[in-house]
């Protein structure tokens, strides 16, 4: 029988997802009540007056909630997901805006109606009275401070963190080199296909809630609602129905559509569904990135980093539920896979008055590679050393792994590097983007009037963190293998995956193992999926769940067959006596052996009436065991697996009009063992369409009153497949991971870390401009060249 | 958003003022105005619908003055809401006597929210000078005789057109009589307000050099 983990195995859910057998959130709930947010139409104002009478005309109206309607945990704010020591001025909002809206979008009042377009006409009725107030926007207003986001909150500063090992700040001042930096992100979103929407229905008899939510973690979304609505937890039931893609936005929660759903659908005693419209997640769904950061580096004459002092400011927005995640990941990130002499990081996340911002795939590692390759690219230029040369003099070695900073990472556990070889995978990508012959293709271009610049960057990103994941596994009647985890799917193929390392684990087809995520009834333990942890911690718990299975299969199957354990192996659903032909039971016959029920329902049932299991001097079921043939277990890893990987870029510039041009995009990546190397390069693929996005067209546009003035696709600019690399060079290294029973680190953020260092390092390239502030547009470009000849 | 722009109104001084002091007359030449009210000497309540395909609404908002500096400048500030969002916006009006003629220029910087807010920004200015310059035109129609004063029901005996006074409504108070044909402006419908804003600095105008003159 085939080994199923490490294939390429097509996934087995895109036939269903590609021929429209999809059922996403709004395809759910047909005849449920619609609801419909108002939202403010300011950055900043105090609400004076809500005055919903015009919308009580409205036929179909049903119900209108403000914050006055809001009891108990529900009329409090927010929880804060997240705390942390330094985050000493923590603000949520609440579900509905209480006195005082904080971003354009904040949720004023919700409105449920037999249908949306009615919904959205009495919306439109609600008349709130404002005042508005000063608009806090952008960093730079943020940490001047003239004006305040709350006014309880100095500065604008939820947060002042510091980490350093060494004396940075003194190796700076001693080195024989030294360079200052200042570097800027813009703020960008993980802009799903599907936005947001959660389905509830209130079952009125039994007391309970189900609930489906478009999200990232159902139990996390089940917890909050049974907070608020003061629900125990085995009365709520959340389930995640396909998800078209969240990218971290829907790790979020509880969004506050998440709460008011089902606080309407138990007050009506009828299902209310949500489904958020674009326009509304542009402006009231999480965005990431903005940051700004100010390096001084200290190095010797060979390009090593003696001591690296970074100071950074991060937006947050006008919340922060989701404490100080993004940041704590750029100032541990940052260091990528070298080793400076010693490193200090400090940064403030900053309160403004636009929408909040939560990890969006790559969660602050895309600015911390920005800052650090940058400044090695400042490094080798100032040196004159060739970009690569400086960066294998500051990797980590093989040999030194595991790698300990000394520093403590977003998980709250220790920054240590389990495994990689940095050297190698440098070695893989010269060759793999012709990195040594790119000088005369640079001339040959020149000659030709065109203008080609090539840039690499390097990234190690944590991944798997904990705390947990738990798997299922049950075996029918039938054969059949059914698997459960907690964890949701937002489309990255877990049907597959998870059926992949089962069938080995096992010795069952794939087609016979049918997995489900995220569903709280059947497993209602989970963390959720984000962090790349989904194939780590799930794969690693459905692993260990169907070793357990195995081994109580050959149990009960070496009683039938009156054989040792040890000479069993299980093949295509059989178990067989190894070198006795004939000796064998199907796994479906040994699960029913493995219940004591004395019924024969099927013909499986008269197949097990063949074998005796079980003691006669025993009880049916003995102490030590349970009817069935089923394991759970639950993987829990000491700290995050690394997984790391570089990208280069060729590009050329239009010497007229600026326009930026892909040549070619090569990508070595290193997430130890593949369970599937489709889906990985799947990720990849995806993650650089994503990171083309974000280092060349996407940004939000802010205005200075907090307007967000590009929030359609009109504006927005999506890379198409026409602006993404037609092909990209993709080479593996597999380093396996010491930490799990797989050997794997995760893959799906790694695509888009990267993409705004390895662009501006190439633009840089074909320019001799310094590129300091990603995104970068063609005008944009056009007027540093205007910029940059008028200082010549 | 911010939008600037000029005109020239081809009449003495005093004529300008004689055609935009009538609330009457620029409550028909506001484009998508449909009801004026003064609720103090530099204070006024509107009522503009304005919007385009399936963006239109109606704002209602207030208008007030202040800064005057007469009889070179003052400052508007308006704001409005309606179902498509909000706008708020304040205008900086200069004016001078050139050659028989007076000249008008606007800055105006608006602030749009809600629906409005987040689609077509680029649009609104564009749309909200195209609009200015259309009311100006209107008037300088009127002014140089080119348009009719009114719509011919009634004329006081200077040919200036009467109040269209709503029969049931208070004094002070103009509604746009019905006119056929007369559509909602074409364009995003906040640039349209922003528009008719600056369109109702006319307004102010008018006011201004009527206090200034008498």
């Amino acid at each position: 029988m085939t080994k199923m983990f490490g294939e390429p195995i097509k996934r087995v859910e895109d036939r269903r997802l590609l021929l429209g057998g999809g059922a996403y959130l709004d395809d759910l709930g047909r005849d449920a009540y619609a609801a419909a947010v108002l939202r403010s139409p300011h950055a900043h104002a105090r609400v004076i007056d809500i005055d919903v009478t015009d919308a009580l005309d409205v036929d179909g109206l049903i119900a209108i909630y403000t914050y006055d309607d809001l009891a108990g945990a529900m009329a409090e704010p927010l929880p804060l997901l997240i705390p942390h020591p330094t985050l000493t001025h923590g603000r949520t909002q609440y579900a509905l805006a209480r006195d005082e809206v904080n971003h354009v979008g904040e949720a004023v009042a919700v409105v449920v109606a037999r249908d949306r377009y009615l919904a959205e006409d009495a919306a439109e009725r609600i008349a709130v009275t404002y005042e508005p107030l000063p608009a806090v926007v952008g960093i730079e207003n943020a940490r001047a401070a003239t004006n305040l986001v709350h006014d309880d909150v100095p500065g604008n500063v939820a947060a002042n963190t510091m980490q350093e090992y060494g004396d940075a700040r003194a190796a700076v001042a001693a080195a024989p080199n030294r360079l200052s930096l200042d570097l800027a992100v813009e703020r960008s979103a993980s802009t799903p296909m599907e936005t947001r929407g959660v389905l509830a229905e209130w079952d009125a008899d039994s007391g309970r809630l189900r609930m489906w939510s478009s999200t990232q973690t159902s139990t996390g979304v089940r917890a909050a609602v049974a907070a608020k609505l003061g629900l125990d937890l085995t009365d709520v039931e959340v389930i995640t129905p396909d998800v078209g893609g969240g990218f971290g936005v829907k790790i979020v929660h509880p969004w506050p559509e998440e709460l008011l759903v089902p606080m309407a659908a138990r007050l009506l005693k009828h299902p209310v569904k949500f489904t958020e419209d674009r326009r509304e997640h542009f402006i009231a769904s999480a965005h990431e990135r903005a940051q700004l950061h100010h390096v001084e580096v200290g190095f010797d004459d060979a390009g090593r980093i003696l001591g690296l002092d970074v100071r950074f400011w991060h937006d947050h927005g006008a919340y922060i539920p989701y404490g100080l995640i993004v940041p704590i990941v750029t100032s541990t990130q940052l260091l990528g896979p070298y080793k400076p002499g010693a490193y200090r990081v400090e940064f403030d996340s900053l309160y403004t008055n636009t929408v909040i911002v939560t990890p969006y795939r790559g969660a602050g590692r895309p600015q911390g590679a920005f800052v650090m390759e940058r400044t090695l690219d400042a490094i080798a230029g100032s040196l004159g050393l060739d970009r690569t040369e400086v960066r294998a003099a500051n990797f980590i070695q093989p040999e030194e792994m595991p790698y300990d900073f000394g520093l403590t990472f977003q998980d709250g556990r220790p920054l240590r590097y389990d495994s990689g070889d940095f050297p190698a995978s440098l070695d893989k990508l010269k060759k793999l983007v012709g990195w040594d012959e790119f000088a005369a293709y640079r001339e040959q271009a020149r000659a030709e009037g065109r203008r080609v610049g090539i840039g690499l960057a390097c990234y190690v990103e944590g991944t798997g963190v904990g705390p947990y994941e738990g798997g299922h596994v049950l075996i029918e009647t039938s054969g059949k293998v059914k698997v459960a985890t907690g964890l949701t799917s937002q489309g990255q193929g877990h049907q597959t995956v998870f059926a992949q390392i089962v069938a080995d684990e096992l010795g069952v087809s794939m087609d016979d193992v049918e997995v489900v995520t995220g569903d709280t009834r059947r497993f209602p333990y989970a963390v959720g999926t984000f962090a790349s942890r989904a194939a780590v911690m799930s794969g690693s718990a459905i692993a260990l769940a169907a070793r357990n299975v195995r081994e109580k299969a050959l149990r009960v199957a070496a009683e039938a067959l009156e054989a040792d354990p040890k000479d069993l192996e299980i093949v295509d659903g059989m178990v067989r006596v190894r070198g006795n032909p004939g000796a064998e039971i199907t796994l479906g016959t040994v699960a029913v052996l493995s219940n004591p029920l004395r019924y024969a329902f099927d013909e499986a049932s008269k197949a097990a009436t063949q074998f005796a299991v079980g003691d006669p001097g025993k009880p049916p079921v003995a102490e030590d065991d349970e009817p069935g043939l089923e394991g759970r277990d639950y993987y829990s890893p000491p700290h995050a697996t690394f997984a790391n990987g570089m990208h280069a870029v060729i590009v050329e510039t239009d010497p007229d009009t600026a326009e930026i041009r892909i040549l070619k995009y090569a990508v070595v990546h290193d997430c130890g063992r593949l369970i599937n190397p489709r889906i990985v390069e799947g990720q990849i693929h995806g993650g650089v369409a994503q990171g083309v996005g974000g280092a060349l067209y996407e940004r939000m546009a802010y205005d200075e009153h907090g307007q967000l003035q590009n929030a359609s696709f009109m504006d927005f600019l999506m890379p198409y497949v026409t602006e993404v690399p037609r092909g990209i060079d993709i080479d593996h290294l597999e380093t396996p991971s010491p930490l799990n029973p797989l050997g794997i680190k995760g893959a799906g953020e790694a695509g888009v870390i990267p993409s705004a260092a390895v662009f501006a390092a190439a633009i840089e390239d074909a320019e001799g401009i310094p590129i300091t502030s990603m995104p970068i547009s063609p005008s944009a470009l056009f007027e540093l060249r205007r910029t940059h000849e008028g200082q010549r | 958003m911010k939008v600037s722009g000029d005109a020239t109104l081809h009449a003495p001084i005093d004529r300008v003022w004689a055609a935009l002091n009538d609330p009457a007359v620029l409550v028909r030449t506001i484009p998508g105005c449909e009801r004026l009210e003064a609720t103090g000497p530099d204070a006024y309540t509107m009522t503009v619908t304005a919007g385009v395909a399936s963006i239109k609404g109606t704002y209602s908002g207030e208008v007030k003055l202040h800064d005057q500096q007469p009889p070179g400048s003052f400052v508007m500030s308006a704001s409005g809401a309606g179902g498509p969002g909000t706008v708020s916006t304040e205008v900086q009006v200069r004016l001078e006597e050139r050659d028989g003629a007076t000249r008008l220029t606007y800055d105006a910087d608006a602030v749009v929210g809600g629906m409005i807010g987040g689609v077509g920004q680029r649009m609104l200015a564009g749309v909200a000078k195209k609009m200015a310059g259309e009311f100006f035109a209107a008037v300088d129609d009127v002014l140089t005789g080119r348009a009719p004063e009114t719509d011919g029901s009634t004329t006081t005996a200077e040919g200036m057109p009467a109040v269209y006074a709503d029969p049931g409504a208070q004094p002070g108070v103009y509604v746009a009589p019905p006119k056929p044909g007369r559509a909602v402006p074409e364009g995003f419908a906040a640039g349209a307000v922003v528009g008719a804003v600056i369109a109702l600095a006319g307004v102010v105008v008018g006011g201004l050099l009527g206090r200034r003159r008498t």
